[in-house]
């Protein structure tokens, strides 16, 4: 549908006749769908299943305007025959009026409507009508000369084309030359509905903006704001119009108003012309000389992210059979139609997904369990059957929407078909209308019987582990959760412990006390039981709970200090690769003996900023990689704890993790009273949350895309098929799309995510997440259907990725480079046409990307040098932000920040309004304040100098004066009131996010000096800095600056 | 001049069999591109090989050098230097972990050794032929000077 909008609107030369006759033309076309018989409908849902889809979601014959473009995306198609689908355009046009019975009135007037098209327009004939992709090839050729015929005939005065001479001929002369285009909005229209033709842009764009911003650029600055725009110069476009008079009511609002709904088919509910227009992106002025902080903008007014991450859920409503978007998204949610349109979007293209994201009661995924017919699945392309399946003849067949491979339906799930061509058991069915299913899957999908859930501990016991009180805290908590462990009565458990020795721990069910055995020869490991060292957790619980009571105490007053972590490795594999599982580091210093040995490689401050620099972020010893390949292999996940105060090489551990499909959990200098808390939420989720063993995923897409890289934990097994020994809710993936052919045919790609995976009750389950997107011809409509939260997710992967093959200062760059171009791309689109002279530009689905790429700068994996975060740290969070999914990514580089001091002083009752989350900027924090920074992984009490002592003694519990270092200061419940509303709004904060645990450090703002100076002290704990609007804003300057081709100066 | 022979039977042995292993090591990435292997067969496929390959091509590069035959000796002389930086970087190996992310260049660096083999190959053949062919021709003379006296 796409090109015929384009048509339209190409066409505007034209009487106006065409353009009114192009909305009653497509009315008819709504009736098809429901009201025409089998033959009609049949083949049509075959070709598109937006039809198909209309009558489902329950609309009426009539069809709701909701669904006007939808339908008429498949107008055109409607008409003609399945054969005829790639047929040349003239056969299809005759078939139009000849096939369809029912609904010959519209087919024919479409038909007629494009034949008098191509009387009128003899270069018409040369775009072939509906919905094949080609059009937009000849196209581009014919609209440059036409493209400027719009302007002319459609806006009022020729304001559009004399603005441009005026501006090329002459700087500014003043106010009303910008004044000018504010009377009638018709340019503004015109212009937009020229951004597909973007050829004509570029052309003009440095010629108007160097001569405009060059030799004044001040007047510009100031014009603007008193012509247009209400101080706050972030308002929505729709403010200036605001100002504006209504258009005049000729020919041109309507003509606009079909265009529009035409030109965007597939973007959902027509919006009102004007309206849908003017929403279109966002502005921002910046000053004139990059950098430095002009007056006239204002802080407040850049967006902020204040509500988190938003999910896109509009695009259920337009794609009801799409998975929920907490499953999978798509960094943009219209896929470009060529390798040209690709390559002017700058940003990544692919999407984020989250097969096991936790879904609020109520909206679980339905399992559907086919028993012995076997789950449907396409025979060449081995898609399983989702809602954007067709069913044809008679309910006999089925077409794959990623193939369109006709296949049989098996007896056992035949089921006729009603008048419209849909399934008459459709309700019955979830796995027919829903996105989201889970199929129980025969043995035909095991290689071996199902594995049971399976926790095996790797734990340090050398003196710093036994000496901070780690191992009693692991001890106790590893107990406390023995009974939750799921999977009931199948849990198999087992335990090695190491210092410079290995220690087997014979678990049998029929001793009463565990016997230790240990094994000394670290260079030729063996076991020392074959078997017993891995048990039933059910047959042996009284033993393994003799076992932890006693572990603390077993080791006491050890003095080893040594670590032979290498062979204790090898033999927890040898224990486990008969079953695979799931294998539970706990590591506390660096290992030190045996194969596998870390040297104090240490964070050499010479090393930064040289070639060398990133193989400090890289596994120093092959036999971790090696190892994490076996684990693999072997079905074995790895999560690392680590706990070290010194250098423990993260980056060589956390490669354990990494292939594995595990996770990295870092606390750094571990003490007992500050971080016991997190360790024991983190490891008792970590144990109990639903988790999916020895699974693989494959994500196919339908033709013309294939995914190429993917980003996360995992490893691959092929090239698309993701081995992940265990993989859970805390877990997302992305990968990144390309473009195979040229130029794609298809009006809609389909994506189909599908984890295999043996659930801990024992069954070997299919989930599957199917997406469908729309094809795109322009780079706008890409624009307005990004999606943040996926691209920052996206991005922050790549350059955390980049960061291990490159300097850090090249990953950011890459990643400003990226952000700089799209910013740009975008702006060529529409500056010529609104003339935003100085004026950064970006999309309003954009809004906030800006902000989230400066954060990802300032989070500790991608920060700074050598001084700014330590390596260690600085691994752990590149590993952690390589698995999180958007929400918590997003709330990991954009922390919230809350005012709770009112919370303290009043006794405010529960479920009463929610915190309001604050921009993290310096002007928010006030030092009468308590504030709370909430990352995600960590809170941050942030309280202000000018705080009464007797609030800050509540809170510590001590007198304070006394007490002067607050970061061995532990937050919790003291017997006093305003302590115990503290606790209870960091637990209301706690409870947002079951994922994690956020543990708490003070800090406090008592310097008399500035607190801009205290700010920048804690820049240097927090992840996120909190001036970031002076960060913020020379980054945006400078993205300005770059776009629009000014001096710097 | 039997020795010449000698040797460069040698080396053309030792030059098929470095063929034998690049083609082998491309025919297990391809594979595994095409999903006939897995990755940890076909890295351990072609881990087992690296190092002798590494070894043949040494031992023929110091052939030459010792049998003082320059031409030849100073084509191999810097793919034997690479080698040896490889071996030392103990980049050498293919990394299982990242195979799929490095196969593309992995692919075109075998193919582009596989040619140079191929060229040495013919550089080989043709110093063969040449000495087998005196060889003969001298054998013959001396063949006949025997006869006429």
């Amino acid at each position: 549908m796409q090109p015929r909008g384009k048509e339209q609107a190409n066409f505007p030369g034209r009487p106006t006749q065409p353009f009114l006759a192009a909305p009653q033309s497509s009315t008819p076309f709504r009736s098809p769908g429901p009201v025409g018989g089998i033959e009609v409908s049949g083949p049509s849902r075959a070709i598109s299943p937006f039809v198909s889809s209309g009558p489902m979601t329950g609309l009426g014959a009539s069809g709701s305007p909701q669904n006007m473009s939808p339908f008429l995306s498949s107008g055109p198609a409607i008409g003609t025959q399945p054969s005829s689908y790639r047929a040349p355009p003239p056969s299809m046009r005759s078939n139009g009026p000849s096939s369809p019975p029912t609904s010959s009135f519209s087919a024919q007037d479409a038909s007629i409507y494009q034949q008098s098209q191509a009387l009128g327009f003899p270069p018409a004939p040369m775009h072939p009508p509906p919905p094949i992709g080609q059009p937009h090839m000849p196209p581009s050729g014919n609209f440059r000369p036409q493209s400027q015929i719009p302007l002319v005939p459609m806006g009022p005065p020729p304001q559009g084309s004399s603005q441009l001479t005026s501006m090329s001929n002459m700087p500014p002369p003043s106010g009303s030359v910008f004044s000018a285009p504010r009377t009638p909005p018709q340019p503004l229209l015109q212009g937009y509905s020229n951004v597909p033709q973007r050829a004509n842009v570029p052309p003009f764009q440095p010629d108007s903006q160097f001569q405009a911003s060059r030799p004044v650029p001040q007047p510009l600055m100031q014009v603007y704001p008193a012509a247009h725009v209400p101080p706050i110069h972030t308002s929505q476009y729709h403010a200036h119009q605001s100002l504006v008079p209504p258009p005049p009511p000729v020919g041109g609002p309507m003509g606009f108003n079909s265009r529009e709904q035409l030109q965007h088919p597939l973007t959902g509910p027509p919006i009102g012309g004007v309206q849908g227009l003017v929403e279109e992106f966002q502005s921002l002025t910046v000053g004139s000389v990059p950098g430095a902080l002009d007056p006239g903008v204002d802080a407040k007014s850049l967006p902020r992210p204040l509500n988190g991450d938003e999910e896109p859920i509009k695009l259920l409503e337009m794609y009801p059979f799409n998975c929920h978007p907490r499953f999978m998204r798509l960094t943009t949610h219209a896929i470009p139609n060529s390798q040209s349109l690709l390559s002017r979007w700058h940003l990544p293209l692919g999407a984020v997904v989250h097969p096991l994201a936790e879904a609020p009661d109520g909206e679980e995924v339905p399992i559907v369990n086919f028993g012995p017919a076997g789950i449907i699945r396409c025979r060449r392309c081995r898609t399983y059957v989702n809602p954007y399946v067709t069913f044809t003849d008679a309910g006999r067949k089925w077409r794959c929407n990623l193939c369109s491979l006709l296949n049989d339906v098996p007896g056992e799930y035949y089921c006729a078909l009603d008048a419209t061509g849909r399934r008459c058991d459709l309700d019955q069915r979830p796995e027919l209308s829903k996105g989201s299913v889970e199929f129980v899957a025969s043995t035909e999908y095991m290689v071996r019987p199902p594995m049971p859930p399976l926790y095996f501990f790797l734990i340090d016991v050398s003196v710093s582990a036994v000496c901070s009180g780690l191992l009693e805290i692991v001890a106790k908590t590893i107990k406390s959760c023995l009974d939750d462990l799921p999977g009931f009565p199948r849990t198999q458990i087992g335990f090695i412990t190491f210092d410079s020795t290995l220690h087997f721990h014979n678990l049998k069910s029929s001793l009463t006390q565990p016997q230790m055995l240990v094994v000394a020869d670290l260079d030729d490991v063996f076991l020392p039981l074959p078997d017993d060292l891995l048990v039933n957790l059910s047959d042996s619980r009284h033993v393994v709970d003799a076992f932890l009571d006693s572990l603390p105490s077993m080791f006491q007053g050890t003095s080893n200090v040594e670590s032979a972590f290498g062979p204790a490795l090898k033999a927890a594999f040898m224990v486990m690769s008969q079953l695979g599982g799931k294998l539970l580091i706990f590591q506390s210093t660096l290992p030190s003996l045996g194969v596998g040995r870390l040297r104090l490689r240490g964070d050499d401050l010479r090393m930064y900023g040289t070639d060398k620099e990133h193989t400090l972020r890289l596994p120093e010893d092959p036999f971790y990689k090696q190892m994490a390949a076996e684990f693999t292999k072997n079905q074995i996940a790895v999560d690392i704890y680590a706990f070290s105060e010194k250098y423990s090489d993260i980056a060589s551990l956390g490669s354990l993790a990494k292939y594995t499909g595990g996770q990295v959990y870092h606390h750094p200098s571990f003490q007992t009273a500050v971080h016991q808390e997190k360790l024991r939420y983190e490891l008792a989720r970590n144990l109990t949350r639903e988790t999916a063993w020895e699974a693989v995923m494959r994500i196919r897409c339908g033709k013309g895309v294939r995914f190429t890289t993917y980003h996360g934990h995992f490893m691959l097994r092929s090239t698309d098929l993701l081995a992940l020994p265990a993989v859970d809710c805390d877990k997302a993936f992305a990968m990144q799309l390309s473009l195979e052919e040229t130029l794609m045919t298809t009006q809609t790609v389909y994506f189909q995510v599908a984890l295999l995976y043996t659930s801990s009750s024992g069954e070997r389950r299919i989930r599957v997440h199917t997406t469908a997107a729309p094809v795109v011809a322009d780079l706008s409509e890409m624009y307005r259907q990004a999606d943040t939260g996926a691209i920052v997710s996206l991005l922050g992967r790549l350059a955390i990725e980049n960061s291990l093959s490159q300097k850090l200062e090249d990953a950011r760059q890459s990643l400003q480079l990226k952000l700089v171009k799209s910013l740009k791309e975008y702006r060529n689109l529409y500056v010529v046409q609104h003339r935003l002279g100085g004026r950064l530009i970006f999309p309003e689905s954009l809004k906030f990307l800006p902000l989230y790429v400066l954060s990802l700068f300032k989070s500790v994996a991608l920060r700074g040098g050598y001084a700014d975060s330590p390596l260690d740290e600085r691994c752990a969070a590149g590993y952690n932000m390589m698995i999180l999914p958007i929400s918590r990514m997003l709330k990991l580089i954009y922390p919230g920040l809350f005012r709770i001091d009112e919370n303290l002083l009043k006794d405010l009752k529960e479920g009463q309004e929610p915190l309001r989350q604050l921009p993290l900027s310096a002007q928010s924090l006030d030092p009468k304040g308590v504030y709370v920074l909430d990352d995600g992984f960590n809170f941050i009490i942030w309280l202000g100098r000018m705080l009464s002592s007797d609030l800050l003694n509540n809170i510590v519990g001590v007198e304070l004066a006394s007490f002067p270092d607050l970061s061995r200061v532990v937050v919790c419940e003291h017997d006093n009131e305003i302590s115990k509303r503290l606790m209870r709004v960091l637990k209301e904060l706690r409870a947002k996010d079951p994922s994690s645990y956020q543990s708490c450090r003070l800090w406090l703002c008592r310097l008399d000096s500035s607190s801009i100076q205290a700010i920048t002290r804690l820049v240097k704990m927090v992840t996120t800095t909190v001036i970031v609007p002076f960060f913020y804003l020379a980054m945006l300057a400078s993205a300005s600056s770059n776009s629009c081709l000014q001096h710097m100066e | 001049m039997a020795w010449e022979l000698l040797l460069w039977l040698l080396a053309f042995a030792a030059v098929i069999a470095l063929i034998g292993f690049s083609a082998y090591q491309l025919i297990c990435l391809s594979d595994l591109e095409f999903d006939y292997i897995n990755p940890y067969d076909s890295s351990s496929r072609i881990n087992a090989v690296v190092i002798p390959e590494f070894v043949v091509q040494g031992i023929l590069c110091i052939l030459f050098l010792l049998t003082w035959h320059w031409f030849p000796f100073l084509i191999m002389a810097p793919i034997t230097y690479y080698h040896i930086k490889l071996y030392m970087k103990g980049k050498h190996l293919i990394d299982v972990t990242e195979i799929f992310r490095l196969l593309n260049g992995e692919k075109k660096y075998r193919v582009i050794k596989l040619a140079f083999y191929c060229s040495i190959f013919i550089v080989v053949i043709y110093r063969l032929v040449t000495t087998a062919v005196l060889l003969l021709i001298e054998e013959d003379d001396q063949a006949l000077e025997s006869g006429i006296f």
